[in-house]
């Protein structure tokens, strides 16, 4: 491989930062913040995938979180139905909300923009209806696998090699971290090339010859791919699920926490994660209301879009690096005014 | 057997009240929608807030009508006040860094003030069971069996008497023109002399004008619940949808549409579970109806 300096710098960063989460943090962390690292983990995936949306094709959806719904559901009625093993649940699971999310998709290539947005959120609010009504399997009979009783329902299996709240945090990182390799694969591949071709203008990319149709439905089948996968893993952390776990409002929190992270960058979505999952948690530590979260990622929305629409990811390591140079200066100036000085 | 019993249809009469709620629904709907098309022809800003605005109104009513000795159209009043002032401060503040962007960006960031006063409700007025009554919700007559009260008919009667007077407005007077021509070209509008901002203004405070008032009705109607309220701007949106963001008389049917159909299906019990999907279902065949052509909003009729 031959990767430049900054490059390899970077990839031993992340390499560092895999080793430190999976080896040595579940050991220093209670099994409540194990459960709390766990769903970071699973929304940096569904965050990835808007954040692919958002930042490299230029499409926005709000109907996320219902496809996040979706595919945990395909995954529990498949792990009661089936002893399929658990990458083939997940797999499935992608697939079923990759052939939805293309459907919803369709009409994307006629609307744009705004109106795209809107069609995704009243769809979002049509599967929320439809989940509303059919709930999520327990273990139940039928089609729709859910019983009312607590005699019959029972929680959703775990992979064999990490039934236990550590293993399956590790497994869940490791699917997180294929879905990441997925993506930047993409993004350096034809794919790639053609959305940000796409997102700066679908006249020029037309003239240069880019199958808009083709990679804007490719676009949305991989995110509603990783999304449905991270339904999946959603299903079998919590053991039980319940439609208040994907609100309509969760639609509009997620673009929150996903245009605060940043749309630019595949950090962003790490941020997102850690915005939409770990700070309810703190928050709910220290003795404060959760609606102080709706609060802030509402300001939150209104300073990146008017602000800052690089999101934190970006903008922070600049600030701390402008920090940095401005305390610096005054041993530069002194520096130069030596070498100055004959 | 008649047709109607072979497909489960319940009898006729069990439709009846339902036709006055669903009327009565989608007055309001009617309404809001005609308030977001009017702010998003002048303004390019589809304000998704309309609804939470409405909901923080109706509480602050509740509040005052339950925890103060004032009267209560005090309360009712500082419903719509509350409605006006709060998405006037927003389109003065957030109006202009944004005017250059997209038409996406702007209607994000109205997600931002929904998510603040969402957040807002919720923190201060928890989930404990409130209701709201106009003293207009407990008299009322009756009409072929079917008891209508006057909250109901203010609905409706609210719906067509702003959809007219604001097709009035936009014909015959200067600022209606103004904001007709800013619909149809902002920068033209702009150089001719047309007060921009004034105008831009007028239409922020009329339509939280009516934001106000809608939250006060449906809190009525529908109840008193923040995240309900806030979201039933999806319904109203709807309407707006099939009306092409553009046309008010069409927004007014679209909103009785709405509400009709939402109501009237729930007696239909094989299906009824699935009467909150009108809007969203109602609104999704409208955008891909709409999409058939090329989609451009035409200007504010």
């Amino acid at each position: 491989m031959s990767l430049d300096r900054p490059a390899r710098i970077h990839a031993g960063v992340i390499v560092a930062l895999l080793a430190f989460l999976v080896l040595a943090l579940p050991s220093m962390l209670s099994a409540y913040w194990v459960d709390v690292t766990t769903s970071v983990v699973i929304y940096a995936v569904v965050a990835l995938g808007l954040g692919l949306l958002m930042g490299r094709v230029g499409l926005v959806s709000l109907g996320q979180i219902a496809i996040l719904g979706l595919g945990a559901w395909v995954a529990a009625r498949l792990t009661y139905a089936t002893s399929l093993p658990y990458p083939i649940v997940l797999l499935l699971a992608g697939a079923m909300s990759a052939v939805l999310g293309t459907l919803v998709g369709l009409p994307a290539l006629r609307l744009s923009g705004l109106f795209l947005a809107l069609i995704t959120l009243m769809l979002a609010g049509a599967i929320t209806v439809v989940l509303t009504t059919t709930q999520f399997p327990n273990g139940g009979p039928g089609f729709l696998g859910h019983t009312d009783s607590s005699l019959g329902s029972n929680a959703i299996r775990r992979p064999a090699v990490a039934s236990s709240d550590t293993g399956y945090f590790r497994y869940t990182t490791l699917v997180a971290v294929l879905m990441f390799g997925v993506v930047v694969l993409h993004l350096r591949s034809k794919a790639g090339r053609a959305w940000a071709a796409i997102r700066q203008s679908e006249a020029s990319a037309l003239a240069a010859g880019v199958n808009i149709t083709r990679y804007k439905l490719w676009a949305l089948a991989l995110a509603s791919f990783i999304t449905g996968i991270a339904g999946g893993l959603l299903a079998g952390s919590v053991g039980k699920l319940y439609i208040v776990q994907f609100p309509i409002s969760g639609n509009i929190l997620l673009l929150a926490a996903v245009l605060m992270g940043g749309i630019y960058t595949l950090w962003g979505a790490v941020a997102a994660g850690l915005l939409i999952k770990l700070l309810p948690a703190l928050l709910d530590n220290w003795g404060l209301p959760p609606d102080l979260l709706t609060i802030l990622f509402g300001v939150g929305i209104l300073q990146v879009l008017i602000t800052a629409p690089e999101g934190i990811a970006v903008q922070l390591p600049r600030d701390l690096g402008r920090l940095a140079g401005l305390l610096s200066r005054p041993f530069q100036r002194n520096q130069a005014a030596r070498e100055e000085a004959p | 057997m008649t047709v109607p019993a072979l497909l489960g249809l319940p009898s006729w009469e069990f439709f009846k009240p339902f036709i006055v709620t669903g009327l009565a629904l989608g007055g309001v709907y009617a309404v809001s929608g005609v308030g977001m098309v009017v702010l998003y022809q002048t303004t390019g800003v589809l304000n998704l807030a309309f609804g939470a605005v409405g909901a923080m109104g109706a509480f602050i009513a509740w509040e005052l009508n339950n925890n103060t000795s004032l009267p209560d159209w005090i309360g009712y009043l500082a419903c719509i006040g509350f409605g006006g002032v709060v998405t006037l401060l927003y389109g003065v503040a957030f109006g202009p860094p944004l005017a250059g962007r997209d038409a996406l960006t702007k209607a994000v960031a109205t997600l931002g003030l929904a998510l603040i006063l969402l957040g807002a409700m919720s923190w201060i007025w928890t989930d404990k069971a409130r209701s709201l009554d106009l003293p207009t919700t407990n008299s009322g007559f009756e009409v072929g069996g079917v008891m209508v009260n006057w909250t109901q008919v203010i609905a409706v009667g609210f719906g067509v008497v702003m959809t007219v007077v604001t097709i009035v407005f936009l014909r015959h007077t200067r600022t209606g023109t103004a904001m007709r021509a800013l619909a149809d070209d902002r920068e033209i509008t702009a150089t001719l002399g047309v007060p921009v901002r004034r105008v831009e203004a007028s239409a922020w405070l009329v339509s939280g004008l009516v934001s106000g008032a809608a939250g006060l009705l449906l809190a009525n109607l529908v109840g008193l619940d923040a995240a309900t309220l806030t979201f039933l701007v999806i319904s109203a949106l709807a309407a707006t949808l099939i009306a092409r963001l553009s046309s008010v008389a069409l927004t007014l049917a679209a909103g009785f549409i709405v509400g009709l159909v939402n109501a009237m299906v729930t007696p239909i019990l094989s299906i009824s579970q699935y009467r909150d999907m009108t809007p969203f279902v109602l609104a999704t065949i409208a955008l891909l109806w709409v999409s058939r052509k090329d989609i451009r909003v035409t200007g504010l009729r």
